[in-house]
């Protein structure tokens, strides 16, 4: 193994310290691994958006030899724009366009996405006929049904949440419930396996007691 | 942070040895290797037929979809392994190898064209290496359409739920009464905010680690308005560190405008809202140090939340503090629902600034967002009523009718 | 004015993008947007940091609580600027890929912000643990219900949810763990899901609608500075 692998390994395995020290309380340790964390992060980024997206996305497109491309000048314009906000408050209001145009892409794009992904096919799923194959498929079938329509009255904010319709509400809550906890405990072998990957790694790679 | 050892020991105990046998179990299984047979080297399949490439219709002209009769060879342990279509640009004569469809399959969509441009399309049929004599197609010229007829039903849904979210707003700019239940979560906000006050410590706001280009974001800052609102009036401190440079420069013109709106416009700073890093793990660790430095009295987290929900949540929890949260992220809801105080599930999040606000037009929204779930669920009740009664009695006009409910809300790409 | 133009850009662009999805033709204008998107968000980093570096600077220069962290954070963002921007160390020199092995950028990846990540990633393990525990004390039905789900699913999807009703007979095959964890799965998680997934989605469009139609305008502060 090369010296700068070592030298890796060792680097590694004490962030690995700090950073699980903060299990017991806030130390200069976990402080330190902090500062490096945020402060290299934060470069990492950065650069990775430098080459990714000013570089390949605007630099190479704009500029390319063969067919220049007009598209990009716009996200170039826009992010000048946004710059404005360092030349006083004069000029500052026009860092709003950008922002505008942002906000008003995001709510265009996401809306259909949604609507399509979540609602229409969702829905779409839910058409089925219940009766079918053997009772514990009925019986799971009326459940779907029924779940997903109380569900739904769960969400309802124009009526009161009493009588029969509170009933479904509730009925409604719970099922969110079983799915709630159907999702954390899906979640909770994987959560451990990444534990087990950085002793893993501290007892193979560093401390070379596990093979 | 001691709360955390009786856990850890239950985690150690019970949990851990059930991820060491299931490891063990995975290890244990193998994939088995495919035999080749011997007389793979001689065979040479035979040839499909019928090759037809068709215009894709509603498309940008890039798109044809080609269809050919399966290979005589491709039955049921037959001896072919798939199909290696060939594209030919009919101007240049440019052929390019697109890919080996597999056995079985006589359909393929290549949407890699140039509209207005003439293509033919060669189709081989493969075993082992061995390759049949080709088979071309007719020639194709894809066109391009000005609408998509495809999405005629998604338009009209689309259109009514718009239209009905539109309607209200319009109706409660008129001054109309609207009746909006009261949310618990939303409810608490006050009372979280008070809380900080009581206690003089500052409010942490956490808005998801997400860009602006997240519609979750937006409901976060949206909400943040109403959050510094309150702040500003109680003279607060509200710390923001965020993730984004975008979140941040917006953050702070909605913080800006709830201190002007409050009378304080000096009391606002810049560093009320703060750049951590992009970085998703990079963010929490910094926001856990702020956590149990500063010991907020309330912490918000709203926004699109991913692993980071429970590092943050629990840490939050371990410093005592009063927990508000909402996300669209499914699988992240359990985790902020059993360690926060109050949690926006999914729709609540998106309800919650126009809720807080009491404007007539934002509650008229929620209005209208309500008569496109009363759609759905009536939509829901007479498809599983058609779609049974169709199946139970196999009366045909209820198959039709339960077949064009399934067409209503079927998207084709 | 300053707010007038913004609302209407915000509001041209959301429409567009709404109705892009029945035109063909201009249905990839969508796709369009995440490349500005992209090319707007490197220029906000100049801001993001700036004010990073700014806040960090400041904090070293007064000599305010925790100081020295502030100086490391801003070593580690320069440092790591200068391995990615001028490539150091990096075979192929400027005109390389950026995260060449070998190269320094790539090895502060690798032995910085790898185990870093991976290990913040990881206390989710004994975070996960403390949220159990602290669902283990369920207070009411709801969370009656979400803690006898996960652990049902939990026992499912290990072997020993098998080994502990394994002997039922078939005939009462539900009451088998893994099955039983596969049945919750399928049928009432699933429902959840749908009431879920249709929420959120009439959520957001009830949200995007107040925006495109600037009802909800807070985003884009105030007029009078």
């Amino acid at each position: 193994m090369s010296w700068e692998q070592t030298f890796g390994i060792w680097l590694a395995a004490a962030f690995t310290l700090g950073i699980v020290s903060f299990l017991y309380r806030d130390n200069i340790f976990y402080k330190v691994c902090e500062a490096i964390f945020v402060g290299s992060s934060a470069g990492y980024w950065f650069v990775t958006y430098f080459w990714d997206n000013l570089y390949r996305k605007f630099y190479l497109q704009a500029f390319d030899p063969v067919s220049p491309h007009i598209a990009p000048w716009v996200g170039f314009i826009l992010g000048v724009l946004m710059l404005t906000r360092l030349f006083g408050a004069k000029i500052a209001w026009l860092s709003r366009w950008p922002l505008a145009f942002i906000i008003g892409a995001t709510a265009g794009v996401y809306m259909m996405f949604y609507f399509v992904s979540n609602a229409m096919l969702q829905i779409g799923a839910s058409i089925k006929p219940v009766f079918v194959g053997s009772f514990g498929d009925i019986v799971s079938n009326v459940l779907i049904a029924a779940g997903t329509f109380c569900g739904l009255v769960y969400f309802f904010f124009s009526k009161e949440h009493k009588g029969v319709f509170g009933g479904a509400a509730r009925v409604g809550i719970w099922f969110l419930m079983v799915t709630f906890g159907a999702s954390f405990g899906y979640t909770v072998m994987s959560r451990m396996s990444l534990m087990l990957g950085r002793l893993d790694f501290l007892f193979g790679d560093w401390l070379r007691l596990i093979s | 942070m001691k709360d955390y050892h009786r856990p850890q020991l239950l985690f150690q105990i019970f949990i851990l040895p059930l991820v060491v046998i299931l490891s063990l179990t995975s290890a244990l299984t193998a994939q088995e290797q495919p035999v080749i047979p011997a007389d793979s080297i001689i065979h040479i399949p035979a040839p499909t037929s019928n090759v037809v490439a068709v215009d894709y219709v509603y498309d940008r002209g890039e798109t044809v979809e080609l269809t050919w009769n399966l290979s005589p060879d491709d039955t049921i342990g037959g001896r072919i392994d798939g199909y290696e279509l060939t594209r030919i640009e009919q101007s240049t004569g440019k052929m390019d190898t697109l890919e080996v469809i597999p056995a079985g399959i006589s359909y393929y969509k290549d949407d890699k064209l140039t509209h207005g441009h003439k293509y033919a399309y060669l189709i081989r049929s493969v075993y082992f290496g061995a390759k049949s004599s080709p088979v071309s197609s007719n020639i194709i010229t894809p066109s391009i359409e000005i609408i998509n007829w495809r999405l005629a039903n998604l338009f009209a849904i689309a259109f009514i739920l718009c239209g009905s979210v539109i309607y209200f707003i319009a109706h409660a700019k008129k001054g109309k009464k609207l009746f909006i239940r009261k949310i618990a979560g939303l409810e608490a906000i006050d009372e979280a905010i008070g809380r900080a006050t009581e206690m003089g410590r500052p409010i942490l706001f956490v808005p998801g680690i997400n860009d602006m280009d997240d519609v979750q974001t937006i409901a976060g800052i949206t909400l943040l308005s109403r959050v510094a609102k309150v702040v500003a009036d109680y003279d607060i401190r509200i710390n923001m560190p965020v993730s984004r440079s975008l979140v941040m420069t917006t953050a702070r013109e909605t913080i800006k405008e709830a201190y002007i709106g409050a009378g304080r416009p000096d009391a606002y700073n810049d560093d009320m809202v703060r750049y951590i890093t992009d970085e998703q793990f990079g963010y929490v660790a910094a926001v856990d140090g702020i956590m149990v430095r500063d010991k907020p009295a309330t912490c918000f987290y709203l926004g699109a939340f991913f692993a980071e929900s429970l590092i943050l949540a629990e840490t939050g929890n371990s410093i005592g503090a009063i927990q508000i949260a909402g996300t669209a992220q499914p699988a992240q809801l359990p985790f902020f629902v059993a360690a926060c105080d109050y949690t926006l599930i999914g729709e609540e999040l998106f309800a919650a600034s126009a809720y807080l606000s009491n404007e007539p037009k934002q509650l008229g929204s929620l209005k209208g967002q309500d008569v496109g779930k009363f759609v759905a669920m009536i939509a829901i009740v007479i498809g599983v009523l058609i779609a049974t009664l169709a199946e139970l009695t196999g009366s045909s006009s209820l198959e039709n009718l339960s077949e064009f409910m399934n067409r209503l809300f079927t998207i084709v790409s | 004015m300053k707010r007038k133009i913004p609302v209407l850009i915000t509001f041209v662009v959301g429409s567009v993008l709404i109705l892009s999805v029945f035109f063909p033709p201009i249905e990839t204008w969508g796709e369009d947007f995440s490349i500005f998107f992209d090319i707007i968000a490197v220029f906000a980093f100049f801001l993001g940091g700036g004010n990073l570096l700014r806040i960090h600077t400041k904090k070293a220069i007064k000599r305010q609580k925790d100081w020295g962290f502030s100086i490391v954070t801003v070593l580690g963002f320069i440092i790591m600027l200068i391995a990615g921007l001028f490539k150091v160390w990096n075979d192929g020199g400027i005109a390389g890929d950026v995260a060449a092995p070998g190269s320094l950028f790539q090895m502060m990846y690798n032995w910085i912000f790898t185990p870093l990540g991976a290990t913040m990633y990881a206390l989710l393990a004994f975070f996960v643990a403390s949220a159990s525990y602290r669902a283990f004390r369920a207070k009411n039905v709801g969370a009656t219900i979400l803690l006898v789900a996960s652990f049902i699913i939990l026992l499912g999807r290990t072997p020993l949810g098998t080994y502990v009703t394994g002997w039922i007979p078939k005939s009462l095959s539900i009451f088998n763990i893994p099955d039983l964890a596969i049945w919750i799965m399928t049928a009432p998680n699933l429902a959840g899901q749908r009431a879920i997934m249709i929420g959120i989605a009439l959520g957001v469009v009830s949200m995007s609608l107040r925006l495109i139609l600037g009802v909800e305008r807070t985003y884009l502060g105030v007029d009078n500075e």
